[in-house]
């Protein structure tokens, strides 16, 4: 069993907040300011000004120095050691003869061509992909991410989702993963906590807490998100393979050579880009004929609902352009969307 | 003045100044880390203490040492009976004066190395596993060191011109406690202008030497 119940007070902020779960990985989720990452340092015990308790894998943590935790703690900057290279970044964190598990980091990871590097040397991508690794490296009991992709744009965050899912089922380490990305939680976590102003306000399966939690109006825009259950069909060819819906549509997903093969996607509703004529010579792999099922304003957006084939789309497309194309319900619609912009979730 | 006399005072002013450096780097770090990274009581009154050196007048830093040190004070009299001999006009009462007035610049420069150090780095290595001896020696103290390198050769260069505090402990007994800063000053006294301009020649070329062998190294280093 892991929990937490944490207190603090600060200037204008009060956290107190408590949770349990069982599963192994579990994300925190909740605005800029919501305590999330106030409470993950604590876990790792950087934060003498936070009391309460704090249980993982049913050993309490607290009264311990950090470094007795045995916790992985990926900050959102990654916090790479600048005078040492890659390869000494990872030793830092290694036990005297743990070559083995060194080489299977650096092989998980892919860090080989990046060993000799320094972290000045590195993208926004590898850094990231280094810092897990060091955790790891450490034989940590679990791994605190501390908004892993954060820093990333979403090219490079669909890139490294696949590692942490990699990370989470090859070294059966238990991750807790703080995020205000919907989509990052979706697709990593088993069980979610909702954070509001220090308090949690919502846990459990992150699809039906999101969802509800949508409903009540605190989380905008998340049910405009598009998340399916897909089957694979056909085999990977060129780095792409095809998936469908439950409703028989089909979509081309980015597969990285070495990962499992994608049992849900998720498209963001910005990433869809709509147009009332079917679209030829384009680079795009994802051309989806559909129907517009109405539209409703959202702030200066406006939200689109596509059907095709019976599987509902959420696109968000500007006012301007929703006044210019006509969108109205029953005008035919075409979905466009890259296949690097489908996030394939395990 | 011949040039055996003058590689004597050279000599002398550099044993001085190595003496004198070595003496307060370990010290002089441990006190800018513990400034920079510690709260506690009595940090500003230390802080003050530490710098006391840069702002007092020389020679009133010399007149303390000089009553700290003589042979009817308990130190003075401690070290005349462990050594056998008083220690006031020595040579190595000259590196006792040339570290306290340098020491400020090791504390100083260790301490800003240490606080750009970002916090952050030291918490990961802590979660890693490292003692805080591991992560003071691998993280921070590698982080810190062009600061506290940068400090160090300040004071060595401060020592090297030390006068003030060094003429009232170690007087200028030539061949013995004459470093190039009193020599110059003894051969102005004795009208004895161009060989305090040849001594002061000597001193240019010597901080030139120092100064550009370090920054070297330094450029080497940050490559």
């Amino acid at each position: 069993m892991n929990a937490f119940d944490l207190h603090a007070r600060y200037p204008g902020f009060v956290l107190a907040a408590s949770a349990t779960w069982h599963e192994s990985c579990v994300a925190l989720f909740g605005a800029s300011g919501s305590g999330k990452s106030t409470i993950v340092e604590a876990i790792a015990g950087l934060r003498a000004d936070v009391r309460g308790t704090v249980s993982l894998g049913g050993q309490r943590l607290d009264g311990l120095p950090s470094r007795r935790r045995g916790i992985g703690w990926v900050p959102q900057d990654a916090a790479l050691f600048p005078h040492r290279s890659v390869l000494d970044n990872l030793r830092f964190a290694a036990r005297p003869g743990d070559a083995d598990l060194l080489a299977r980091v650096v092989d998980a990871l892919e860090l080989s061509p990046l060993l000799a590097r320094r972290p000045a040397q590195l993208s926004g991508g590898e850094r990231q992909r280094v810092a897990l690794g060091r955790a790891l490296a450490a034989r940590p009991r679990a791994l605190l991410l501390d908004e892993p992709l954060a820093a990333l744009d979403r090219p490079l965050r669909a890139r490294l989702v696949p590692f942490l899912q990699r990370i989470r089922t090859t070294f059966d380490v238990p991750m807790l993963i703080v995020s205000h990305d919907p989509l990052e939680v979706m697709a990593l976590a088993r069980h979610v906590i909702v954070l509001e102003a220090g308090r949690v306000v919502a846990e459990g399966d992150p699809r039906e807490v999101l969802a509800a939690h949508e409903a009540l109006g605190s989380l905008r825009g998340l049910a405009a998100e598009n998340v399916f259950d897909v089957s694979v069909v056909g085999e990977v060819h060129d780095g792409i393979v095809l998936v469908t819906t439950p409703h028989g549509v089909r979509l081309a997903v980015v597969h990285a050579k070495g990962f499992g093969l994608p049992r849900r996607v998720a498209i963001t509703a910005e990433d869809i880009v709509l147009s009332t004529t079917a679209p030829s010579d384009i680079s795009a792999q994802n051309v989806l004929a559909g129907v517009v099922q109405g539209t409703r304003a959202s702030g200066a957006q406006v939200v689109v609902n596509v059907s095709v084939d019976g599987e509902l789309f959420v696109v968000r497309v500007t006012a301007k352009a929703a006044q210019r194309l006509g969108l109205v319900k029953g005008r035919a619609a075409h979905l466009i969307v890259k296949a690097h912009a489908v996030l394939a979730v395990e | 003045m011949d040039a055996a006399e003058i590689c004597v005072i050279v000599l002398r002013t550099l044993q001085v100044g190595c003496v004198a450096t070595a003496a307060i780097l370990v010290p002089g770090i441990a006190l800018g880390w513990l400034l920079a990274r510690e709260r506690f009581a009595g940090r500003m009154l230390l802080q003050t203490i530490v710098c006391l050196p840069m702002v007092l007048p020389p020679v009133a830093v010399g007149l303390l040492l000089l009553v700290t040190l003589s042979r009817g004070s308990a130190l003075g009299g401690l070290i005349e009976r462990v050594f056998g001999a008083p220690i006031v006009l020595t040579w190595w009462a000259a590196a006792i004066a040339a570290a306290v007035m340098s020491l400020p610049l090791v504390v100083l420069g260790a301490q800003q190395g240490f606080l750009a150090v970002p916090r952050r780095l030291e918490q990961v290595a802590a979660t890693l596993g490292a003692s805080p001896l591991r992560v003071f020696f691998c993280v921070s103290l590698p982080l810190a060191a062009r600061s506290i390198a940068y400090g160090t050769l300040f004071a060595f260069a401060r020592s090297l011109g030390e006068f003030g505090a060094t003429t009232l402990v170690a007087g200028n007994i030539p061949g013995q406690t004459e470093t190039l800063a009193l020599a110059i000053y003894a051969r102005i006294e004795q009208f004895e202008d161009q060989e305090a301009l040849l001594l002061s020649a000597v001193s240019i070329v010597l901080a030139l030497l120092i100064t550009g062998a370090a920054e070297l190294c330094l450029r080497r280093h940050r490559r």
